[in-house]
């Protein structure tokens, strides 16, 4: 049963050469947690009292962000990163079920608004494919790897206290500045060209879910045996 | 607060919720959930970058620069945008509110530290990882949640095309991280 | 007489402790032990989890807030 004594080192332990490095006590963050979580709870009330409910529920559902991403150490670079650097698909499985289970609820609100006659939310993201998209995203999955993280992975660096992470993020924000520069640029000669292309209006609603599951279902197994594959190659 | 602490330390469910890392999959749900709860309760999916384009226009403003007669920022509803403040701006309390969030989860967890630069090849990094990531995420409509993540998600064919060129970039950015930046 | 190897990775950022981890791991006998040193809050689960699935030893320890010592013993 569980009420027996455990002995110190259960696994067996690894054995290493006892050394006599001086230690720091470890401080106690727990109060100053508790704290974060009250001031957080009392800036959306103040938000919401102030300037609005929109704001504070945005600030809220920011929080929660940024506490998921952390607890989990989800991270959308890892997910895109690891495949080719070291094998591991742990990520790019988690960030493809996400994808899954979104798409799902995403498509259920827009299904509902659709035949209710009201205008589908969210509908601003489905944006025009062009030389644009491609080039922008090949620039990101660059940055967002020597980075260290990408624009939410960032933020969450900066919650965590990383130096590196609170440089990248003023420099995202500059780059973001040049790019908004140059945007009608883009948008003349590429972007205006583009077409978006909203899957519903090509499958059909359920069509659309069906085929993008697929999709994903099949890039999950494709890292699913990625990763076995390495790791089998890896053990010569 | 001592002894409160202690025994909060020592509970099996504060270990497993606040102080051990999640499984990738359970940050996977739960981001879902709370992506669906964007759309249906805010009108809107997640998303991070855009409003870091704002971010930049208000820090310009800041130093003496202006924008408004950028094709970006001309439409009445960013010029109003800009004009409210940040205060105003839901995307901008969205993304303090992660960077808020993130530092609570560190901090009931015990684990904040601060991290300094510790070498040049940081520095170089950081800055041209982030040149990259800002410019790209404005011409391509946003960043690995609100192209990539919001994209698919959206049905969007845009968010897999997005995908597949992200891809072949994370690879690039692999080869010059080692080379490099290491 | 297996020997231990110490890894320093404190600052370094994702994915730079676990390619460090792997390249000292290859210069490794079977039976040596790493200790790598991380204050990286992703590289606490990535490098160890890696580690299992390599079928090495792993134990994590905590050595102050934010700072951890994953300690490596190779078994192939």
């Amino acid at each position: 049963m569980g009420d027996q004594p455990q002995t110190a080192n259960s696994e067996g332990g690894i054995r290493r050469s006892t050394r006599t490095r001086t230690r720091k006590k470890k401080k106690n963050q727990i109060p100053l947690g508790i704290l974060a979580f009250l001031l957080i709870v009392a800036i959306g009330i103040i938000l919401s009292l102030t300037v609005g409910n929109n704001v504070a529920l945005f600030w809220l559902l920011g929080s929660v962000f940024g506490f998921i991403l952390q607890r989990s150490r989800f991270c959308f670079t890892a997910s895109m990163r690891d495949p080719y650097l070291t094998g591991g698909t742990n990520l790019t499985k988690a960030v493809l079920t996400a994808f899954a289970v979104t798409t799902i609820g995403f498509a259920a609100i827009k299904y509902g608004a659709f035949t209710r006659g009201l205008p589908i939310p969210g509908q601003s993201y489905v944006v025009p494919i062009s030389l644009a998209t491609a080039v922008g995203a090949f620039m990101f999955g660059i940055g967002m790897v020597i980075a260290g993280g990408c624009a939410s992975g960032t933020l969450m660096r900066v919650g965590e206290g990383f130096g590196m992470q609170i440089l990248s993020l003023f420099f995202f924000i500059v780059g973001s500045l040049l790019g908004a520069a140059h945007f009608g640029w883009w948008k003349l000669n590429f972007i205006v060209r583009g077409p978006s292309v909203f899957l519903p209006d090509v499958f059909g609603w359920v069509g659309a879910v069906i085929v993008q599951l697929f999709i994903i279902a099949l890039l999950w197994i494709a890292a699913d045996k990625w990763a076995k594959r390495k790791n089998v190659s890896d053990g010569h | 607060m001592k002894k409160f602490t202690d025994k909060i330390k020592s509970d099996p469910y504060y270990k497993a919720w606040l102080k051990e890392a999640w499984p990738y999959l359970t940050g996977a749900i739960l981001l879902s959930v709370f992506q669906i709860v964007s759309l249906a309760a805010a009108g809107s999916p997640w998303g991070v970058s855009g409003t870091l384009a704002n971010w930049g226009a208000w820090l310009y403003k800041l130093v003496g620069g202006s924008v408004d007669k950028w094709y970006y920022f001309a439409s009445d509803a960013a010029q109003a945008k800009l004009a409210a403040g940040p205060l105003q701006d839901p995307g901008t309390l969205r993304n303090l509110g992660l960077i808020a969030g993130a530092l609570f989860a560190v901090l009931i967890a015990s684990g904040f530290k601060f991290k300094k630069i510790k070498t040049w090849k940081q520095i170089v990094a950081a800055v041209l990882g982030g040149l990259l990531m800002g410019y790209g995420a404005r011409i391509a409509f946003g960043c690995n949640i609100g192209a990539l993540y919001s994209g698919i998600a959206s049905l969007s064919l845009s968010g897999w095309v997005y995908a597949a060129f992200l891809f072949l970039g994370a690879i690039v950015g692999s080869k010059l991280l080692v080379k490099y930046f290491m | 007489m297996s020997k231990e190897v110490e890894l320093d990775c404190m600052g370094e950022a994702c994915p730079v402790p676990l390619i460090k981890c792997e390249k000292a791991l290859e210069g490794m006998d079977v039976g040596d032990v790493l200790i790598c040193q991380i204050d990286h809050s992703c590289a606490m689960k990535n490098v160890p989890e890696w580690a299992r699935e390599q079928g090495h030893n792993v134990e994590i320890e905590e050595v102050d807030d934010g700072e951890w010592e994953v300690i490596i013993e190779k078994v192939k």
